[in-house]
């Protein structure tokens, strides 16, 4: 396993207890996805990539990583897709709503690995998410990396989140973004087709950079074919896991990948480590 | 053996009587139907505990992770616990159990709160049954990890011996009963002599069965097929988890109020591993089945130090499909 940073935890809090978080504002960000800022009770520290499990009172919990700064400590973001019993009451919160969050949790983002480096970032649907606490980790320490560039892909432009993210973006120097969506509109002006073509054009030097992708599993296998493709190294590959989870602690088995449990292990891989276990793309 | 004594039946007796007071006692009490850890109630209980014998019907486990518990409650004062006449097999499970759950920093607090103030005294098995398989899996019939206290009938006295400080502990808190005297060679030699006794019915019952590395690699190995073949009668009730010393999967279930209830679950069950979008790695029966094994034989032996099938049986003993795993470990290898 390579060795990430870690997060050290007061070992007297009871891990099961999910302290509170106040909704403080939602904005949707397509049909399918929406934004829920919220306010935690006390500081809430966690780096880019860990995860952080939001409960609804009474109803379940499900695993998140949050879509905001890691510099910011008072206030939280999370995007969520509606796709199942939590996150369908998720996506009818309101302001003032109090939930609950457990965490952080799990291996984030190696960022010392990338230091001095071009990245390239793949990313389809809600895998945004991740990728946006990742860009502005990377925004606040932008001296330190030599290129940032996002390649992003949804199915429609009504789907594609964080406009307004994009524009602040691509207002940096160092940084690029190229989008694409499988089904065009009458408005849209950016490529056309699967998020992995938009790598075809990119002149990246590869030995000096690295790839991180998050998306749905197929395009996550797609992604790391043609980055296998371009040349990056198995290790070059920062891949973010997803499986149902339901402890986030290493314990309750539910996201068993082989030998690794994704909650603490991953969720963040790189492609080496986890090549050889069974039902990656599943 | 390390420290070891003997003490009359009478005497030991006494203790217990004395232990109940201020104690939750456990232990496998004669019954007419399975063998079963119960609690001792009442002094009548003693004379009815049973001593070197294999293991109870259900698994040690449950007694540090309930089947429902409400972990977001604060934890209260408990009694203190006493559990008797544990086998070598249950006792292995507590290493995988402990691995996962006093993992820092992550550490389970009701776990652990019930770890500490339980005592646990092994027993010798004078008796194999028909599923035992410990010594294939390098465990020995008898205490040799996580007891406090072993304890072997030898007639009308038993041996016990120490394992831990806490094993200690109590001897040196009963000692000036004058119950206790130094075990000599005799009835150590007997003792002995019994546990290769069984150790040889175990080795002789099991000579066909693979060692636990060689299970291992045969799994990696093995065709879809076979599994096909032995989740043929597999109804997905999970029976085999839920009695197994380490199968301690759960999951988490939410109450209003923000409490949360561990229920214990099994990768048996059908959507174990399937996610709100759709995808489910284990939704096919075989896949499943194979999966508890590819657990405990390849995924668990390398990321834990502890064994994670101690050869109890009780899974073969369990499966109302009649699913034998060790008759598939003995095709496998053949």
């Amino acid at each position: 396993m390579q060795e990430f940073e870690t997060i050290t935890r007061p070992a007297h809090q009871n891990i099961y207890k999910p302290i509170r978080a106040t909704v403080d504002h939602v904005i949707r960000e397509s049909p399918t996805i929406m934004t829920i800022g919220m306010i935690p009770e006390q500081e809430f520290r966690f780096r880019t990539g860990e995860f952080i499990e939001v409960t609804i009172p009474g109803v379940g919990e499900a695993p998140f990583t949050p879509s905001s700064s890691p510099l910011e400590t008072t206030r939280l973001e999370v995007t969520v897709m509606r796709a199942g019993y939590v996150t369908d009451r998720i996506h009818q919160l309101k302001k003032g709503d109090v939930i609950g969050i457990r965490g952080p949790f799990g291996r984030g983002y190696p960022l010392h690995k990338m230091y001095g480096k071009e990245i390239v970032i793949l990313g389809g649907g809600c895998g945004f998410a991740p990728i946006r606490s990742l860009l502005y980790n990377l925004m606040a320490e932008k001296e330190k990396f030599r290129k940032v560039t996002l390649c992003y892909g949804s199915k429609t432009p009504e789907e594609c989140i964080y406009k307004p993210f994009i524009q602040e973006l691509r207002g940096i120097d160092k940084f690029e973004v190229f989008r694409s969506v499988d089904k065009p509109d009458e408005t849209w002006e950016e490529a056309v087709g699967v998020v992995t073509l938009l790598l075809d054009d990119l002149k990246v030097d590869v030995p000096n950079a690295v790839a991180v992708i998050v998306g749905p599993p197929i395009m996550m296998k797609f992604g790391t074919l043609k980055m296998q493709e371009m040349g990056f190294p198995d290790s070059d590959i920062y891949l973010s896991m997803e499986k149902n989870m339901s402890c986030g602690l290493g314990k309750c088995g539910h996201c068993m990948m082989g030998k690794y449990f994704v909650c603490k292990d991953g969720p963040v891989f790189s492609y080496d480590e986890i090549r050889d276990q069974p039902d990656i793309w599943k | 053996m390390p420290d070891s004594f003997l003490i009359s039946d009478q005497n030991w007796d006494r203790i217990l009587k004395e232990l109940l007071t201020e104690n939750e006692l456990f232990a496998p009490l004669a019954s007419d139907d399975v063998l079963e850890y119960q609690l001792v109630g009442n002094e009548q209980d003693l004379s009815r505990i049973v001593y070197n014998h294999p293991k109870p019907a259900s698994p040690l486990k449950t007694f540090f992770l309930p089947v429902k518990e409400n972990v977001t409650r604060d934890i209260g004062k408990e009694r203190p616990r006493i559990i008797l006449g544990i086998p070598a097999c249950d006792l292995a499970g507590l290493g995988l159990l402990d691995e996962i759950y006093l993992q820092e920093p992550l550490v389970d607090p009701y776990y652990r709160a019930r770890r500490e103030h339980t005592l646990l005294i092994g027993t010798d098995c004078h008796s194999i049954q028909e599923h035992c398989h410990c010594t294939s899996y390098g465990i020995r019939p008898f205490p040799q990890v996580h007891a406090d206290l072993g304890l072997v009938r030898l007639g009308d006295r038993y041996l016990l011996y120490t394992g831990s400080e806490k094993g200690e502990q109590f001897i040196r808190r009963h000692r000036d009963t004058g119950y206790f005297s130094p075990a000599g060679e005799a009835d150590l030699g007997k003792a002995e002599a019994l546990r290769e006794e069984t150790t040889r019915q175990l080795q002789e019952k099991n000579a066909a069965l693979p060692d636990y590395e060689k299970t291992g690699a045969l799994i990696r190995q093995s065709e879809e097929s076979i599994w096909k073949k032995y989740a043929a009668t597999c109804v997905s009730c999970g029976a085999c988890a839920a009695i197994c010393p380490t199968c301690t999967c759960f999951l988490l279930i939410d109450r209003p109020g923000f409490e949360k209830i561990r229920n214990l679950d099994a990768c048996q069950y059908p959507a174990f591993e399937r996610v709100a979008a759709g995808e489910d790695p284990l939704a096919d029966r075989h896949v499943r089945f194979r999966n508890r094994y590819l657990c405990k034989y390849v995924w668990k032996p390398s990321g834990f130090g502890s064994i994670a099938c101690t050869g109890c049986g009780r899974c073969i003993e369990a499966c109302i499909g009649k699913i034998n795993k060790n008759q598939l470990f003995v095709e496998l290898s053949s």
